[in-house]
């Protein structure tokens, strides 16, 4: 049985499709990268599944029943705009937010210490909420999605604003649930982050579905004939060469794609002696290679520039 | 229903434990006891001291007579203006050079002076630094009035003493009749309708402007979106609206039962305070009034609670949203404006019309029944109409709310705000 089921269903502001004619399903237990550079219709995806905002047209389906206003005590949302109320106790804030997920009063306030427990943040239960850091504040919106253990999580950029330390503590928690058979909606632009912790995306672009799967599956269809080089010098005439399809330089680590008929070891020949090169490495294309090729060179760049 | 009471319940317990909440509720009373108090007060323990009072006396024939009419005695029973005359020599100019010193050096706090024509309806002037003390110049100008008048009675032959005995003023008592029967008004239904409307028309501004900033803080903090994830925006909306009409209901509350304490006391702790014994008679509501009084008081918070929490949910900040308050804040100002004309004519057509529109009907119906107890068909159709408007307003607002509360950047346009509420 499916976590989530997105059947064709389009949003349409004014003349603006913000989606149109989306569809996908996610597994149970699993963790699904929901992709796309900005204005693509994540949000707004997400808000139809969340029942914040209506869709013109489909059905969304959520741990196999027709969404409504009760399913939200069953999932738990991250979104990407998020914050808290400035003035109010963490402690009292939680078991406000605990209490609209429909929990009661003892039950919620076990959770709340072991949460707080867990992600250090006790000595702050009776603090007011702008005392704290924007960390603190992120692992704080986090419990608040998690408290009432819901069967589908979803996270929009639940990584931003974290330090690298927190960020890692986050991510074991999502293995975690994962593990327990909760499911995890995650949506963000690191496709790094997503290469690592995915195991199905859906990368939509202007409201439409670009490319969906398995990571695994969709990578292998593109083929072994990337290179990634990791050097010191000046590699800028590796452009010049015939056997070159695309090239995302970073100064120190380049990632390559080789046309059809290239052979790796060919182009290894041909820059051995003219970079130091620490590492080489014919692998499958990156996430993120992926990611820019198909959204094209023009969206991407808004998205990294965000 | 659960969800909209924790919202209820968080809204009523933020506010009500605000410094601003405990000091305003607090301070209320004590501000409006000090508005009775602080004036008899006053009048009873201001400064007494006595003031030398200098005449110039051009006629020749005033200036015995009006140092007996300015017998006004301070509360240890000295005179309270000590009169100098001073004789009117060759040169006026430089004895008024003189006087006009001795103004300013403090050693006499006025002088008049009166003309040789002071019968014959030549001017008297007063002279002093401070020209605004209406307690005293009143004083003065009573006294040479009468000086004046008396003698041109005297002149005529006639007895001042029996003048004015005929032309003592009838007296005319203002009674009220009702339904009920006859009672003798003594201003109280005046300052009952002027109490009533403006405690209503206030609360509208107050708890409008909570809302709205409650609204307007969801948006700014960006919680909003994790409390839609919970439940709908418009139990969200109406868990505040609600939430905040709590906070007034337990500031009405404390306030009454202030207002009761001091209803109590009030009388003797005047007494206390004046030796002349004050009949402060204390106007009763009657229960009508008062149904009436909260029927459009609810009705009324609704209709604006719910435009406040709309307006809110359209703008990015506090400067933003004072803009888009303004026509807001003219419906509520409109009433007011048109007060003294309804208490004037309560049953006038244009008054009746007024009355219906659903915007001005919480002040100025109430105002009406305060007045003169309209046709009820008036009333009931004023509070059928206000019933709708609140259900038209709630859904608009809810439709704006839903969007706008979500929307962040530029302040949408009119159209823009049009196209919302199509959304589905």
């Amino acid at each position: 049985m499916f976590a989530l089921e997105i059947d064709s269903i389009s949003k349409q502001f004014g003349d603006f499709y913000a989606v149109r004619n989306l569809s996908f399903n996610i597994n149970r237990g699993t963790i699904y990268g929901l992709l796309g550079p900005n204005g693509a219709g994540k949000t707004t995806t997400i808000r139809m599944v969340m029942n914040i905002i209506i869709p013109d047209d489909g059905t969304i389906k959520v741990l196999g029943r027709k969404m409504d206003e009760l399913m939200k005590e069953r999932i738990g949302y991250l979104p990407e705009d998020r914050g808290l109320y400035p003035k109010m106790k963490v402690g009292e804030l939680l078991v406000f937010l605990a209490e609209l997920k429909g929990m009661k009063g003892n039950e919620s306030h076990k959770r709340i210490g072991f949460w707080l427990d867990k992600l250090s943040l006790v000595d702050w239960k009776n603090k007011k909420v702008d005392e704290l850091s924007r960390g603190m504040q992120q692992k704080i919106q986090f419990i608040a999605t998690v408290i009432h253990q819901p069967e589908l999580i979803i996270l929009d950029e639940p990584f931003s604003g974290l330090d690298p330390v927190n960020t890692n503590l986050l991510k074991d928690i999502m293995l975690e649930m994962k593990r327990e058979g909760q499911t995890i909606v995650f949506s963000t632009h690191r496709m790094e982050q997503v290469e690592m912790i995915c195991d199905n995306i859906c990368l939509i672009n202007k409201g439409n579905t670009v490319l969906e799967g398995n990571l695994n599956q969709i990578k292998s269809q593109y083929g072994k004939n990337t290179v990634v080089l990791d050097y010191e010098g000046d590699a800028s005439f590796i452009k010049g060469f015939s056997e070159i399809e695309r090239i995302d330089d970073y100064g120190r680590h380049m990632e390559i794609k080789l046309n059809e008929q290239a052979n790796p070891q060919d182009l290894l020949c041909k820059i051995t002696g003219r970079i130091r090169i620490n590492k080489f490495e014919v692998m499958e294309p990156t996430l993120n290679a992926i990611f820019i090729e198909k959204v094209g060179e023009k969206d991407a760049q808004n998205s990294v520039s965000h | 229903m659960r969800k909209i009471l924790s919202v209820i319940k968080r809204e009523y317990l933020q506010v009500v434990r605000t410094k601003g909440f405990i000091i305003g509720t607090i301070l209320g009373p004590v501000f409006m006891a000090a508005i009775i108090f602080v004036p008899v007060l006053v009048s009873t323990v201001s400064v007494e001291r006595q003031e030398r009072i200098g005449v110039v006396d051009a006629s020749q024939e005033i200036f015995m007579e009006l140092d007996k009419k300015l017998d006004h005695k301070l509360k240890d029973g000295r005179r309270r203006y000590l009169i100098e005359d001073y004789k009117l020599p060759e040169d006026i100019d430089s004895l008024r050079n003189k006087l006009n010193q001795m103004v300013l050096d403090k050693e006499l706090s006025a002088y008049i002076f009166i003309p040789e024509d002071i019968s014959d309806g030549g001017f008297a002037e007063y002279v002093s630094q401070h020209v605004a003390d209406f307690d005293k110049i009143r004083n003065i100008n009573e006294a040479l009035n009468s000086v004046i008048i008396e003698k041109r009675l005297k002149k005529e032959g006639l007895d001042p003493q029996k003048i004015a005995d005929y032309m003592r003023r009838v007296r005319l008592k203002t009674i009220k009749v009702t339904k009920k029967g006859v009672e003798e008004d003594t201003g109280g239904t005046f300052i009952i309708s002027y109490f009533l409307v403006l405690i209503l028309y206030m609360s509208l501004f107050f708890y409008g402007a909570i809302i709205l900033r409650g609204v307007l803080e969801e948006k700014t903090s960006r919680v909003v979106e994790i409390i839609l994830s919970s439940l709908r925006p418009f139990q969200l909306m109406l868990g505040k609206i609600l939430g905040i009409a709590a906070v007034g209901f337990t500031q009405y509350i404390i306030w009454a039962l202030f207002g009761l304490t001091a209803s109590q006391y009030s009388g003797s702790i005047i007494k206390s305070m004046v030796s002349s014994a004050v009949t402060l008679k204390i106007p009763t509501i009657p229960a009508y009034i008062f149904v009436y009084f909260v029927l459009f008081f609810i009705l009324g918070y609704f209709l604006y609670g719910t435009i406040y929490a709309a307006v809110g949910s359209m703008v990015n900040s506090e400067k933003e949203a004072q803009q888009l308050l303004f026509p807001v804040s003219m419906f509520l100002i409109i009433p007011i404006l048109l007060m003294m004309y309804v208490i004037r004519s309560p049953n006038s057509t244009f008054s009746v019309v007024l009355s219906l529109i659903p915007f001005f009907a919480p002040i100025l119906m109430l105002l009406r029944i305060c007045i003169l107890l309209p046709p009820f068909i008036q009333i009931a159709g004023s509070i059928v109409f206000l019933v709708l408007a609140v259900l038209l307003m709630v859904w608009i607002a809810a439709k704006i709310y839903r969007v706008g509360i979500l929307m962040y950047g530029k302040r949408p346009s009119f159209v823009e705000i049009l196209k919302w509420v199509r959304y589905k």
